[in-house]
């Protein structure tokens, strides 16, 4: 139901550990906010391009990630041009051009496991301090992806059974019934995963 | 935080994303319909609090972080996040917050008419206040317009919301009457 965006392969692009490339991605973002010069901006939307194009993915793969892109770029664009001029304009749209694309190749090139994994790591200091526990933001994320597809039939099954009754749809009456089953169903599952004495209590014996 | 709040947060991010799977609803003589995503905004304060509604949210940002098309239209990855419109998406986490905050402080008990009417007024100052407050200066920023037009952009999506935050109040109380759980 939530496929990941995650496009399988082997390209360089591929092969480059996840937290170096979120690293270079956000580097690119602040120094692409930084210049004004259209040259430099073209350049790094082609390049943007080039990195979206290196990652093997089919075009029909991408439009909707493209197509709302293309409505709110053309939307600045068009605003900056109006209000500032068609310096500027040009400049805000090949920014985000650039920024978006180069966003668009990591997360099309890395597992959504191997994100966590680099976040995991980039938390560890977190971790340390006592403040959060990472196999915690794990078992999270775990539990939203399991429950989404179990969710979204709930909300249709809901929607048919008061179409059957004559009833049109009506945000109320489709999320008030919506929640609540989710919050019981919060109680199960929270009683079957202390059930199992899951997570585990981290292993603080020294290796 | 307990198992139970984990399990309690990460479910309520997962109606948040299937919520954006289902199409928008019309209300009435609205030109615009409701996207119901960021009513789970909303819902997540007033129903959670402000401790779990605000990890709910972040849950959700996470998963958009890590690439996962949750966003309704199906968009997600890190574009979202550095994109023009990032700052709306941090901007919710502390909108959940604010609203949980404020209900919880003001609106605890059982839920009336008075309450319910102050939901509406939490989930104006959280769900549109502070969203916006983060969401504007980001525009402004990332697309290099000034402030003052990026708010103005924005305007167009009030009266949407001001809608959304009679609706999230509405539901709220409906679920807090049907199934009250303490707000954390």
């Amino acid at each position: 139901m939530t496929p990941s965006l995650y496009r399988p392969g082997t390209s360089r692009l591929h092969r480059a550990p996840a937290g170096l490339k979120l690293a270079a991605l956000a580097a690119a973002g602040i120094a692409l906010v930084l210049t004004g010069s259209l040259p430099v901006l073209a350049g790094a939307a082609l390049a943007g391009a080039g990195l979206v194009r290196a990652t093997g993915a089919p075009l029909r793969a991408l439009r909707p990630q493209v197509t709302g892109l293309a409505w709110v770029l053309g939307v600045v664009v068009a605003a900056t041009a109006v209000l500032d001029g068609p310096h500027q304009a040009a400049a805000a749209g090949l920014r985000l051009l650039a920024l978006v694309l180069a966003a668009l190749a990591v997360t099309l090139t890395t597992r959504a496991s191997d994100l966590l994994d680099a976040l995991e790591r980039a938390l560890a200091p977190l971790e340390r301090r006592g403040w959060l526990r990472a196999d915690r933001v794990g078992l999270a994320v775990a539990l939203v992806l399991r429950f989404v597809p179990e969710i979204a039939g709930q909300a249709a099954a809901l929607r048919e059974a008061q179409a059957a009754r004559g009833l049109r749809a009506n945000p109320v009456t489709l999320i008030v019934p919506l929640i609540v089953r989710t919050l019981i169903r919060a109680d199960a599952v929270a009683e079957a995963i202390e059930a199992r004495s899951y997570p585990p209590e981290k292993d603080t014996t020294p290796r | 935080m307990t198992t139970r709040d984990l399990v309690l947060s990460a479910l309520f991010a997962a109606l948040i994303v299937a919520l954006g799977l289902i199409p928008a609803i019309p209300v009435g003589a609205l030109p615009v319909p409701i996207t119901p995503q960021s009513l789970g905004v909303m819902l997540a304060g007033l129903i959670l609090g402000p401790v779990r509604g605000g990890l709910a949210v972040a849950l959700v940002v996470l998963l958009v972080v890590l690439g996962l098309p949750v966003l309704s239209g199906g968009r997600g990855g890190f574009g979202v996040v550095v994109g023009p419109t990032g700052g709306f998406l941090l901007g919710w986490f502390l909108g959940a917050v604010v609203t949980g905050a404020l209900v919880r402080r003001f609106a605890p008990g059982p839920w009336g008419w008075r309450e319910t009417a102050f939901a509406v007024l939490a989930c104006l100052l959280g769900g549109i206040g502070a969203v916006y407050a983060l969401g504007i200066p980001w525009l402004a920023a990332v697309t290099g317009m000034g402030l003052s037009k990026a708010a103005l952009g924005s305007a167009v999506f009030v009266p949407g919301d001001v809608v959304k935050a009679v609706v999230a109040a509405l539901i709220a109380r409906g679920v807090r009457r049907a199934y009250p759980i303490d707000l954390r």
